[in-house]
């Protein structure tokens, strides 16, 4: 069997939520799945989080209170020993370049993945960064 | 040229019988401010709203030309005349290149030339006012269509990636009972989609209707018909509607307009219920009363935090997590604005909204 991974989701969308645990679940790549409607939620259960497990995150972009850029810089303040159980993937529908340059190019998003999931896509950067 | 508007003028001259020859052959016409003091005069220049500057160029602690240049670098907009007894031609040329003078006037100097310097110089200042608010108001509408595109985008495209989403999992999916699922989930999403779009096309019939149009409008009918179209929205079962609507005389406004105000409003109170409580109450009072029509939407839902009911009218802001085009009150504003109206809005969290508008009846 393929790998598996916790993976947190952060989505102010039931809907989109709801299309990846199941995206995730049907293709057998998660051990475990949180969902966040508010980023400031998972913020809190990373803080509070102390198991030795790693997650990755697949975060939306758009967003109203707090967006996925707003996410990854209150994250970047963090203690760096929580910061290293974390691996951050975007996952945005925006076409718009300004923000994909800026998510590739960002401390503490790995890449910037487009709606909707694609989970051949996500495995195949996944085994490639070799997470534990 | 608009006669309403007082044309504030400041005359600077070290010999105060000039001055006050010049206001009492012009003071009729223009709002005068004098001094003898170059100091004093930069001051009123900052503080009063002059358009018109004129200096006499034989001045003891500086020339007339240098208190135009000093003017000329602080407040450029403003059109410079000196005045001068002693026609020289070095200072006509300083003038023109350092103070950059909009006209030079001899001493002693022909009143009917100097009022025709003034308002000849207050078109011009005009002129380029108006200019500059058009210019801003470009800017403006040119960063909202780039913020527009930007949101729009985002907007039209989630939802159809939720829907490509769907799809891609109902591929794999064999159980009828899951596909049927699958189908109410797109049906979710294209009716978001749709209000959205329907959200674009009121903005749009906003914004470029600017006619005069009117018509009676029947505020009980009106509301009648609105509420129907939510019929379909989530938890309208659930509400509890009071609706007061006291209207005895003929009210005449732009009915798309209103429309848009009620519908957004109405929709609004019924998207953004608390599920936490056991009732959810709308209350609709409106009134028309000597050509004025007030109307209150009032809800217990979720509420605005206190901090973010100063964003609410502003384009594309969300405030909650609940699903929205951030289109809806950005129109509300707009409408309300372009019927002369008013609208203000109290909300507590938690306890919930009031908005209340007013709206002056058209003749």
């Amino acid at each position: 069997m393929d790998q598996q991974f916790n993976f947190l989701l952060v989505d102010d969308s039931t809907l989109d939520l709801f299309i990846n645990e199941k995206m995730l679940k049907v293709n057998q790549m998660a051990s475990s799945i949180r969902k966040f409607l508010d980023p400031r939620e998972c913020l809190q259960f990373i803080q509070s989080e102390n198991t030795e497990e790693s997650f990755i995150i697949l975060l939306d972009l758009q967003m109203p209170i707090m967006n996925g850029f707003g996410f990854v810089e209150a994250y970047q303040d963090l203690e760096l020993n929580i910061k290293k159980k974390y691996h951050i993937y975007m996952l945005s529908s925006t076409v718009d370049t300004g923000d994909i340059y800026k998510a590739k190019s960002m401390e503490g998003i790995i890449d910037i993945l487009s709606k909707p999931l694609d989970p051949k896509m996500l495995k195949k950067l996944l085994v490639e960064a070799k997470f534990v | 040229m608009n006669i309403n508007l007082p044309i504030n003028v400041l005359y600077v001259d070290d010999e105060e019988h000039n001055l006050y020859s010049f206001k009492a052959n012009f003071r009729k016409h223009y709002n005068i401010y004098t001094t003898t003091d170059t100091t004093e005069a930069l001051d009123i220049v900052d503080k009063k709203n002059i358009s018109i500057v004129l200096a006499d160029q034989r001045m003891p602690i500086m020339t007339g030309v240098e208190f135009l240049e000093i003017i000329r670098n602080k407040h450029p907009e403003k059109i410079r005349i000196l005045i001068t007894g002693h026609t020289d031609i070095g200072a006509a040329i300083d003038a023109i290149n350092r103070g950059e003078v909009f006209r030079f006037i001899d001493k002693p100097w022909d009143a009917d030339y100097v009022k025709n310097a003034i308002t000849t110089g207050f078109e011009i200042f005009r002129t380029r006012e108006d200019l500059k608010k058009k210019n801003l108001d470009l800017q403006k509408a040119n960063e909202e269509l780039d913020h527009f595109i930007y949101s729009a985008s985002h907007d039209l495209r989630a939802p159809l990636m939720s829907i490509l989403g769907i799809v891609n999992l109902s591929e794999e999916e064999k159980e009828v009972e899951v596909l049927k699922q699958y189908f109410t989930l797109i049906q979710q999403s294209v009716l978001r989609l749709d209000s959205f779009v329907i959200n674009i096309i009121d903005y749009y019939r906003n914004t470029r209707n600017t006619s005069e149009f009117k018509e009676p409008i029947d505020f009980k009918k009106m509301t009648a018909e609105v509420l129907a179209t939510m019929r379909y929205l989530p938890n309208f079962d659930k509400i509890i509607l009071n609706s007061y609507i006291k209207q005895d005389e003929i009210f005449l406004s732009d009915p798309i307009k209103v429309r848009i105000i009620l519908n957004n409003l109405l929709s609004n109170a019924i998207k953004f219920q608390d599920h936490s409580k056991a009732d959810f109450n709308i209350n609709i009072q409106i009134e028309v009363l000597n050509k004025c029509c007030t109307l209150i939407i009032e809800d217990n839902g979720i509420g605005i935090a206190k901090n973010q009911l100063k964003n609410i009218f502003k384009m594309f802001y969300r405030g909650g997590l609940v699903n929205g085009s951030g289109v809806g009150l950005y129109i509300v504003e707009e409408a309300v604005q372009k019927l002369n109206g008013e609208v203000s809005v109290e909300s507590i969290e938690k306890v919930g909204t009031k908005f209340t508008i007013s709206l002056p009846g058209k003749n």
